[in-house]
C-alpha cells in the first residue's frame, strides 16, 4: 500500500463506481427477479393467510424469525470491524470496514422486514411501536419483542449515522468530480465537506464518538435478540448463555458475511492493493476466535441440559442431535466450529479460494444454527402430544431467497453509487505527499 | 333531541342487529315482518329452547335445543331425560351439522329417464308417489318399506298407512342391532326384550367385547353409569375388565384388557361357570338349574378353556372368583361372531349363577333396540326384490346399500324394483338408486315421539322451521293417502294432528285430571313422559339352553387374518360421516383424523412386511377393499380390525371418497339362529399394494416421555391415606392476581374421563370453531380448544391407554402473557386468560410459550359452507384470520349467568355457569364454577388429595385442577 499516491487512491476506488458494464446490468437483472418473486410470495402470504408458509403447531416460528436472527446477526461485522477495531486503533481496518458497515445497514434492512412478514396481521404492524394508542393503550414493555423493536430501531439508526458520518469526507470527492444530478446527490451526502481543519476536527469527535456509541450495541442488540428465546420457558430456549452465545455467533457470521462480499469485490473491482492478503488473514483470524466462543457455546449449552438434570431439555437436546432435525445440527457444528479452525493453518488462511469457500459454510452454518435452536425447541416442547414437525414450503423458501436478493439489492447499488473502501482513510495510511526536494550543491 | 355518540352507536347497533337478524331468521317468507311486533318467543339475542329427542341412534337421548332468532344453534342433553340426564356424546353434539348439512337434498327430486334428477313441486311428487299406490290397489303386499328403528307415533302411522294399503312389509333396519343378545335371551330367560342395564350398581363389570361407552346399546347412559361405579367413594371403587379381540375405547378404559381369540368370549364365560359351581361361588339355585348348568359347562374346564381362548387358566378362575364375589357384578356381551347366540347365553348364565339378573339386568323395562327387524329379515326382503315380489320399495333415512354385506347386491334388485321412494335427507348410496326423492325434514325440524325403553317417552318437536322444501314423510303418507281417497282411514291433517291424538291415548290412560292442553304443553317443556316401568323377575328356561356350544366359524379358513369390524364410535353405522365436526374430531384411541384404516398387530405387519400408512388389500371371496394400514398393538395378533362408517361412495361432500367400507368383505350368511349378522366371520388375505396413504393424526407422541402430564394414583396407595403429594418448591417475584370477586376455575377428574370427544364437539359447536380438513389437521393446524389427548403408559404386550383433556389452563402466571407484545392476552380480574382477537396483530410468541400448547392460531380465513354459517353461535366472535385464538372458558356463558344472577339482585350460584365441554360430558368429569367460593364443588375438588396441576414444575399457577386416575391393575381373584 505504501507504494500508493493520493491521486492513485482516489482513481482506484472510484473506478469502481464508473458506469456499470453489461454483466453488472445482468447480475442486478437477476437478483431484481429473485427480490420480485421473493414479494409476490410475501404478496400470497399475505392475501391467503400464514397458512402458505410450513408454520404450524406447535413450530410457530420458522424461517421468517430464522433469518431476522440470521440478518441481525449479519449486522454485527460492521459495527465491530468499524467501530470497535476504530477505537482499539486497528490499522487495518481501514480497508475494510466500508463494506462492513453497509453489510451491517442492509443486513438490518432484511432483518427489520422478517417481523413484519412473520405478522399474523402485517397491516397492523405499526400495533408493535411504542406510542400511546388508541385508549390510551401502550405496547407491553415485558415483551421481548417489544424489546426487539427498541433494539433493532437503535442500532439500525446509529449504524446508518455511522455509515454516513463516515462517507461524509469520501463523498465530497466524488462530489468534486460528478455533476448534474448526481452531484446533487453527492453534494446533500457530503453536507457541505470542504475538509477544512474545523470540520476535520468535529468529524473526528463525532466519528469517536459514534464509534463509542455503536460499541455497547454490538452486545446489547443481538442479547435483545437472544432473549426473544431466552425470556420464554421453551425448553432449548430457557438458557443464560444465550446472550453472549448469540453475540458471538452474530460477529462469526458477520465476519463470514464480510468475507463473502469482499473477496469478490476485490476481484471485480481489482482492489487487491487496498484489499490485501493480511486484511483478509486478519479477518479469518478474527474468525477463529469466535468459531472457537461459538464452539464452546455449544459445548456449554449439552453440558447444561444434561447437568440441570431437566427432563424436557435433556429430551430436546437429544432431539436435536437425532431427530428429524439432525442435518442442520451437524451442520451447524461442522461449519460453526470445527471447520473454522483450518484457518489455524496458514496456508489455508491465507488462500483466498479457501477464504471464500469457508466463509459460505460459515454462512451457511449459522443459519442452520439459528433453524436449529428455534425449530427444534419448539418442535420437541413440554407436552409430547403436541410435539410436531415443521419443514418451510415454497413461500418460506421464496421470502428467504427474496431477503437475500433484498440484501445484494442494495449492495449492489452500493458499489456503485459510493466508495467501497473509504478513501480518507486509506490515505491517512499513505505517507503523505511531498513536494520535490532537490538539493542543490 | 339531543343524541351523543354513544346513544346514536346504541341506537345503530338495535337496529342493525334487527335487521341483520330478520334476514338471517329460518321465518317463513309469508311472516317475515319487521320485529315491530316480534314473533312471539323470539326475543332478539336471547335463546330459545326447545326439548326434543335425538336421533342420531336407537338410544333416543333427551335433547335441549338453543335456538337465536329462529335458527338452532346448539343442542344440549336434556337434564330431565331419563337416557342421558343432560348429557351427549359426539355424534348428538354434531347433529345441527346434519340439519345444516349443506349437502342436503333441498327439495323433491325425480329421476328421469335419462337418469338425472330433476326437481320436482311437492306437488308433482306426492301425485307421483299416489299415482303407483293407485294403481297397486289390492296389491299391497307388493309394498315394502324400510325405515330405521321407530317408537311411538311414526311407527304407528307406517303401520297403520301400510295396512290401509293392503299390508305391505315393514321393516325396520339398524345395521347394528342386537339379534344374538334377543335370541340369548329368549332362549335362557324366555324373554327376547334387551334389558336394561344398571351398571352403576355393579362392584365389576366384564365386557365380553361389548363397547358400551362408545355404540353398545345406549352409549351416554353407559358412560353416565360407568362413572358412577367408578367414583371413589369411601374406599371403595368398581372394576372393569374387557373381554375381546381388540382394544377398543371401551377396553381402554378397562383396568384390564384380556385379549382373547374371536369367539371364544363364550368359553371363557362358561369356564368361569364352572369354576365358580366348582368353588361353590353360586347363589342357591334350584336343584333342576343345578344339574343342567352343571351338564353344560361339563366340557368347559378352565384349563381347556384356557387353550381355546388363548389365555391363562388362573386368569379364568380369578375373573370367576372376583366375578361371583362382586356384589353385585355385571357381564355383558356383544355376540357377534357366528357363535353369537351362544356367547350371549353363556354370559346370560354367567350372570344367572351369581344372582346378577335382577339386580343388574332388570328385563323389563325393554330397550326399543329389540324391536328392530333382524339381519335375516332384511335379506329376505332383498331375495322378495329379487324375485320381483315387491313393485313399491319406500325407504326412509336407511341406506343400505351402504350397510349391508351384500349392498351391491341390494343395488342391483333396487334396479328391479319399478318403483323405489327415497325419502332420505341425504344424498347417500340408497338415494342413487331411488326413482322418487321426498326428502324428509331432519329431527330438528320435525314433530315425533321416540321411546328409547319402556316408560320413557320422549317427545320431539320441531325447534326451527324447515330450513328446505321439505316435508315429514307423516305428513306426505297422510297427503298420500288423501289423494287416493283413504281419508276416512287416515282422518289426520297432518302428521302433527296424528301425534297429538296418539298422546291423547297416553293421556287418557294416564286418568290425570289434568286438561290435555296443560299435560301436552307440560310434556313439551320437559321434553316427554318419563315413568318407571316394574321390571318382571325371569327364571332360567332350562329346556331353552342350547344344548352345545360351537366354537365360532370363519369362512374360509385358510391363513388369513380375521377381520374385526366395529361400529365406529363417530360415524356409527356411517350414518354420521357427512359431519365435518366429527370427522374432524380424532378417534380417541388412533387420534387419527378424516379416514379410516386397518389395525394390524405389529407382529402381523412385521411378517407382511407393513409399515405404517401403507395401502393394503384385504380380499375375501366376497369383496376386495383397499385400507391403509395402523400398525397397533389394539388387535390381537392374527386379527385385523377396521371400523365401519367411513367409504361412502356418496353422501355429500364431507363423507364421499373418504377412507374405506369393510363391509363389502364379509360374509353375508346371517347367524342361524338368531337371524343376526355376525359382524366377525370372516378371514381377509392381505396383500401389499405398495402405495401409501399417510394417516393424520393430531398427536405428535403418544408416550408419557417422564413428563408426568398424566398422573396416576393406585387404589391401595390411596386407600391407605398415606400418598405424599409432591409440590415442587416455587419462589415468585410478582404479587399474586387479586380476583376481587371470582376467579373461575375447573377440575378435571382423569378417572372419570372415557376420551369419548364429546366435550370436543360441544366445543366446537358452541364456539363456532371452525373445521381445517385432513391435509390441514396433517399440519397441526387443527383449531380445536379442547382436545383429549390420549397417552400410552403401557408396554408393547399391554397397552394402556390414558385420556386427559387439554385445554388452557387459564394460568395465574401465564407465560402467553408477558411476551404478547401488544397485550392481546392479559389476566383479567375474575381469573381468565383473556384473549383480545381484535388486538392480535399474530407474533404467535403466545403460541410459544405455552407449555399446554392449547393456543391455535388462524392460518387461513375459516369457511363455513352455506347453510353451516346459519350454526353459528352469535354470542361468539368468529376469528378473522391472523389472529390467535384459544379457550375462553366460555366467557359468553359467563358473562349470561352474571348477568341473570344480577338481574335477580343474587351471587351467582354454583353451577349455574357451565362451559359447553363440562355440561356435555357424560360422565361428569368436568367441573366448572368459582374457586373463590370455598362452597364451590369445584373448590371442593381442587382441594381432593389427587389433585394435580399439569407440568407445575414450570409455576403457571393454572385454574385447571387435574384429579389423578385411579389404577388398581389387572383382575385379581
Amino acid at each position: 500500500m505504501s507504494q500508493l499516491t493520493y491521486g492513485q487512491v482516489d482513481r482506484d476506488i472510484l473506478r469502481a463506481m464508473e458506469a456499470p458494464g453489461r454483466r453488472y446490468y445482468i447480475v442486478f437483472l437477476l437478483n431484481f427477479l429473485v427480490l420480485a418473486w421473493g414479494a409476490f410470495a410475501w404478496r400470497y402470504q399475505i392475501v391467503h393467510g400464514m397458512g402458505v408458509s410450513g408454520l404450524m403447531h406447535p413450530v410457530m416460528w420458522g424461517v421468517y424469525i430464522t433469518n431476522f436472527v440470521f440478518w441481525v446477526g449479519i449486522a454485527h461485522s460492521g459495527t465491530l470491524i468499524s467501530a470497535i477495531l476504530y477505537l482499539f486503533r486497528v490499522r487495518w481496518r481501514a480497508s475494510v470496514y466500508r463494506t462492513a458497515e453497509a453489510v451491517t445497514v442492509f443486513a438490518l434492512f432484511t432483518a427489520a422486514l422478517f417481523p413484519l412478514i412473520h405478522l399474523g396481521r402485517p397491516w397492523f404492524f405499526y400495533w408493535l411501536l411504542p406510542y400511546r394508542q388508541v385508549g390510551g393503550l401502550w405496547v407491553n414493555f415485558r415483551s421481548p419483542l417489544v424489546w426487539d423493536v427498541f433494539a433493532v430501531m437503535t442500532y439500525m439508526i446509529i449504524s446508518m449515522l455511522f455509515f454516513f458520518t463516515g462517507l461524509v469526507p469520501d463523498v465530497a470527492v466524488v462530489r468534486n468530480r460528478t455533476s448534474g444530478l448526481r452531484h446533487r446527490l453527492y453534494a446533500f451526502l457530503a453536507q457541505g465537506w470542504q475538509g477544512t481543519d474545523r470540520q476535520w476536527r468535529h468529524y473526528k469527535a463525532a466519528y469517536i464518538f459514534l464509534a463509542a456509541l455503536a460499541t455497547p450495541l454490538v452486545i446489547s442488540v443481538h442479547s435483545v435478540v437472544s432473549w426473544d428465546f431466552a425470556q420464554s420457558i421453551v425448553p432449548g430456549w430457557h438458557s443464560t448463555i444465550f446472550a453472549p452465545y448469540f453475540v458471538a455467533g452474530a460477529i462469526h457470521s458477520g465476519l463470514a458475511m464480510v468475507l463473502t462480499l469482499l473477496i469478490p469485490l476485490r476481484r471485480i473491482f481489482r482492489l487487491d492493493a487496498y484489499l490485501t492478503q493480511s486484511h483478509l488473514e486478519h479477518l479469518a483470524k478474527l474468525i477463529i476466535l469466535t468459531g472457537l466462543i461459538v464452539g464452546y457455546a455449544y459445548i456449554v449449552e449439552t453440558y447444561i441440559a444434561w447437568y440441570s438434570n431437566n427432563v424436557p431439555e435433556w429430551q430436546r437436546f437429544l432431539y436435536q442431535v437425532t431427530g428429524e432435525y439432525a442435518i442442520p445440527f451437524w451442520i451447524m457444528i461442522l461449519f460453526n466450529s470445527l471447520i473454522p479452525l483450518l484457518f489455524f493453518v496458514k496456508r489455508i488462511r491465507t488462500s483466498t479460494p479457501w477464504l471464500f469457500a469457508i466463509a459460505i459454510l460459515i454462512n451457511i452454518g449459522m443459519w442452520c444454527e439459528r433453524f436449529v435452536i428455534i425449530v427444534t425447541g419448539l418442535a420437541h416442547e413440554y407436552d409430547p402430544y403436541s410435539w410436531g414437525l415443521y419443514f418451510p414450503t415454497w413461500v418460506d423458501i421464496s421470502i428467504t431467497l427474496g431477503s437475500f436478493a433484498w440484501f445484494f439489492f442494495w449492495f449492489l447499488l452500493f458499489a456503485k453509487f459510493l466508495p467501497v473502501v473509504s478513501i480518507v482513510e486509506v490515505k491517512e495510511e499513505l505517507p503523505p505527499p511531498m513536494k520535490a526536494i532537490t538539493v542543490e550543491g | 333531541m339531543e343524541v351523543n355518540r354513544r346513544d346514536f352507536l346504541k341506537i345503530m347497533g338495535i337496529g342493525g342487529a334487527t335487521a341483520a337478524m330478520v334476514g338471517c331468521s329460518a321465518q317463513p317468507p309469508e311472516t317475515l315482518i319487521p320485529y315491530v311486533v316480534p314473533p312471539e318467543e323470539i326475543i332478539p339475542g336471547e335463546a330459545t329452547w326447545y326439548t326434543t329427542v335425538c336421533r342420531e341412534c336407537p338410544a333416543g337421548c333427551g335433547m335441549l335445543v338453543k335456538t337465536m332468532e329462529g335458527r338452532a344453534i346448539k343442542v344440549e342433553g336434556n337434564p330431565d331425560h331419563p337416557v342421558n340426564r343432560g348429557r351427549l356424546c359426539a355424534r348428538g353434539q354434531a347433529s345441527v351439522q346434519g340439519l345444516y348439512n349443506p349437502d342436503r337434498i333441498k327439495r323433491p327430486m325425480w329421476k328421469g329417464t335419462d337418469g338425472t334428477w330433476h326437481p320436482i313441486a311437492w306437488e308433482e311428487g306426492e301425485k307421483l308417489l299416489a299415482a303407483q299406490l293407485a294403481g297397486l290397489k289390492g296389491q299391497g303386499e307388493r309394498i315394502a318399506c324400510v325405515t330405521p328403528l321407530l317408537t311411538g307415533s311414526l311407527d304407528q302411522l307406517i303401520e297403520t298407512w301400510l295396512k290401509t294399503l293392503g299390508g305391505g312389509r315393514r321393516l325396520r333396519y339398524e345395521a347394528v342391532s342386537h339379534e344374538s343378545l334377543q335370541q340369548a335371551n329368549r332362549a335362557t330367560f324366555g324373554s327376547a326384550n334387551i334389558p336394561y342395564h344398571d351398571l352403576e350398581q355393579a362392584e365389576l363389570i366384564l365386557a365380553f367385547g361389548a363397547d358400551f361407552l362408545e355404540t353398545w346399546l345406549s352409549p351416554v347412559e353407559h358412560a353416565r353409569q360407568f362413572a358412577s361405579m367408578r367414583t371413589y367413594r369411601e374406599g371403595r371403587m368398581g372394576r372393569f375388565a374387557y373381554i375381546g379381540p381388540r382394544l377398543s375405547l371401551t377396553a381402554a378404559n378397562a383396568d384390564e384388557w384380556i385379549s382373547i381369540r374371536p369367539g371364544t368370549e363364550s368359553f371363557v364365560a362358561l369356564g368361569m361357570i364352572q369354576a365358580t359351581i366348582a368353588e361353590g361361588l353360586t347363589i342357591s339355585l334350584p336343584a333342576n338349574e343345578e344339574a343342567a348348568l352343571r351338564e353344560l359347562v361339563a366340557s368347559f374346564s378352565p384349563r381347556e378353556v384356557a387353550e381355546h381362548a388363548g389365555i391363562s387358566v388362573d386368569k379364568i378362575r380369578a375373573l370367576a372368583h372376583a366375578f361371583a364375589r362382586a356384589h353385585p357384578s355385571v357381564a355383558i356381551a356383544d355376540g357377534k361372531t357366528s357363535n353369537g347366540t351362544e356367547t350371549c347365553v353363556a354370559v346370560n348364565l354367567l350372570n344367572y349363577v351369581v344372582g346378577n339378573i335382577g339386580r343388574t339386568i332388570h328385563f323389563g323395562p325393554a330397550a326399543a333396540i329389540g324391536q328392530a327387524s333382524t339381519y335375516a329379515e332384511m335379506r329376505q326382503l332383498l331375495q322378495a326384490m329379487e324375485a320381483g315380489e315387491i313393485s313399491l320399495l319406500l325407504l326412509a333415512g336407511v341406506n343400505p346399500v351402504f350397510t349391508l354385506p351384500e349392498g351391491d347386491r341390494f343395488r342391483k334388485a333396487l334396479e328391479r324394483i319399478p318403483f323405489v321412494v327415497s325419502f332420505a335427507s341425504f344424498p347417500d348410496e340408497t338415494v342413487n338408486a331411488a326413482h322418487l326423492v321426498l326428502p324428509d325434514q331432519t329431527f330438528l325440524e320435525g314433530w315425533g315421539d321416540y321411546e328409547p325403553r319402556e316408560g320413557v317417552r320422549g317427545l320431539q318437536q320441531p325447534a326451527m322451521r324447515p330450513l328446505y322444501d321439505t316435508r315429514a314423510i307423516g305428513d306426505v303418507l297422510i297427503s298420500v293417502a288423501k289423494r287416493i281417497g283413504l281419508q276416512k282411514e287416515l282422518p289426520w291433517d297432518n302428521f302433527y294432528g296424528y301425534l297429538r291424538d296418539q298422546w291423547k291415548d297416553v293421556h287418557r290412560k294416564l286418568r290425570s285430571s289434568e286438561e290435555f292442553e296443560t299435560f301436552w304443553a307440560g310434556m313439551l317443556q320437559h321434553g316427554g313422559l318419563f315413568q318407571i316401568v316394574p321390571s318382571p323377575p325371569v327364571r332360567l328356561n332350562v329346556e331353552g339352553l342350547p344344548r352345545r356350544f360351537p366354537p365360532p366359524a370363519f369362512v374360509e379358513k385358510t391363513d388369513g387374518l380375521i377381520l374385526i369390524p366395529y361400529a365406529s364410535p363417530v360415524f356409527y353405522d356411517g350414518r354420521t360421516a357427512n359431519r365435518p365436526w366429527l370427522q374432524e374430531l380424532p378417534d380417541a384411541l388412533t387420534q387419527v383424523v378424516w379416514d379410516s384404516w386397518l389395525e394390524i398387530h405389529p407382529a402381523d405387519a412385521k411378517a407382511l412386511g407393513v409399515s405404517p400408512g401403507e395401502v393394503l388389500r384385504l380380499e375375501s371371496s366376497f369383496g376386495r377393499v383397499d385400507m391403509p394400514a395402523h400398525v397397533s398393538d389394539g388387535v390381537r395378533p392374527g386379527t385385523v380390525a377396521a371400523s365401519i362408517g367411513q367409504g361412502h361412495t356418496a353422501y355429500g361432500r364431507y363423507a364421499e371418497g373418504r377412507g374405506a367400507n369393510p363391509i363389502p368383505l364379509l360374509s353375508p350368511e346371517p347367524e342361524a339362529t338368531s337371524g343376526g349378522f355376525p359382524w366377525i366371520a370372516t378371514r381377509v388375505k392381505i396383500t401389499r399394494t405398495g402405495r401409501r396413504h399417510p394417516l393424520v393424526s393430531t398427536m405428535g407422541s403418544d408416550r408419557p416421555h417422564d413428563r408426568e402430564i398424566m398422573q396416576t394414583i393406585r387404589l391401595a396407595t390411596l386407600q391407605s391415606g398415606r400418598h405424599p403429594e409432591k409440590h415442587p418448591h416455587l419462589l415468585q417475584i410478582y404479587p399474586e392476581h387479586p380476583h376481587p370477586k371470582h376467579r373461575w376455575g375447573m377440575a378435571i377428574d382423569l378417572n372419570a374421563c372415557i376420551g369419548c370427544g364429546a366435550c370436543v364437539t360441544a366445543c366446537y359447536a358452541e364456539n363456532n370453531i371452525p373445521v381445517v380438513g385432513k391435509e390441514q389437521v396433517g399440519k397441526g393446524r387443527e383449531m380445536s380448544w379442547i382436545r383429549i389427548q390420549r397417552v400410552n403408559e403401557g408396554t408393547p404386550d399391554h397397552p394402556e391407554h390414558r385420556f386427559l383433556p387439554m385445554l388452557c389452563q387459564h394460568c395465574d402466571n401465564a407465560p402467553c402473557e408477558p411476551v404478547c407484545p401488544v397485550y392481546a392476552t392479559y389476566h383479567n380480574p375474575e381469573g381468565l386468560n383473556v384473549q383480545v382477537y381484535n388486538r392480535c396483530v399474530g407474533t404467535r410468541y403466545c403460541s410459544n410459550n405455552c407449555p399446554y400448547k392449547v393456543r391455535r392460531f388462524n392460518f387461513f380465513t375459516a369457511e363455513w359452507p352455506e347453510p353451516l354459517h346459519l350454526q353459528l353461535n352469535p354470542d361468539v366472535t368468529v376469528r378473522s384470520m391472523g389472529v390467535m385464538e384459544k379457550c375462553t372458558f366460555c366467557v359468553q356463558r359467563i358473562q349470561a349467568g352474571k348477568l341473570s344472577a344480577k338481574a335477580e339482585g343474587r351471587p351467582v350460584r354454583d353451577g349455574e355457569i357451565v362451559p359447553a365441554c363440562a355440561q356435555t360430558c357424560p360422565t361428569r368429569a368436568i367441573i366448572f364454577g368459582d374457586l373463590k367460593d370455598s362452597d364451590s364443588e369445584v373448590a371442593r375438588l381442587s382441594k381432593n388429595p389427587r389433585r394435580y396441576h399439569v407440568l407445575e414444575h414450570l409455576n403457571t399457577q393454572p385454574a385447571i385442577t387435574y384429579l389423578k386416575k385411579i389404577t388398581r391393575g389387572p383382575v385379581e381373584g
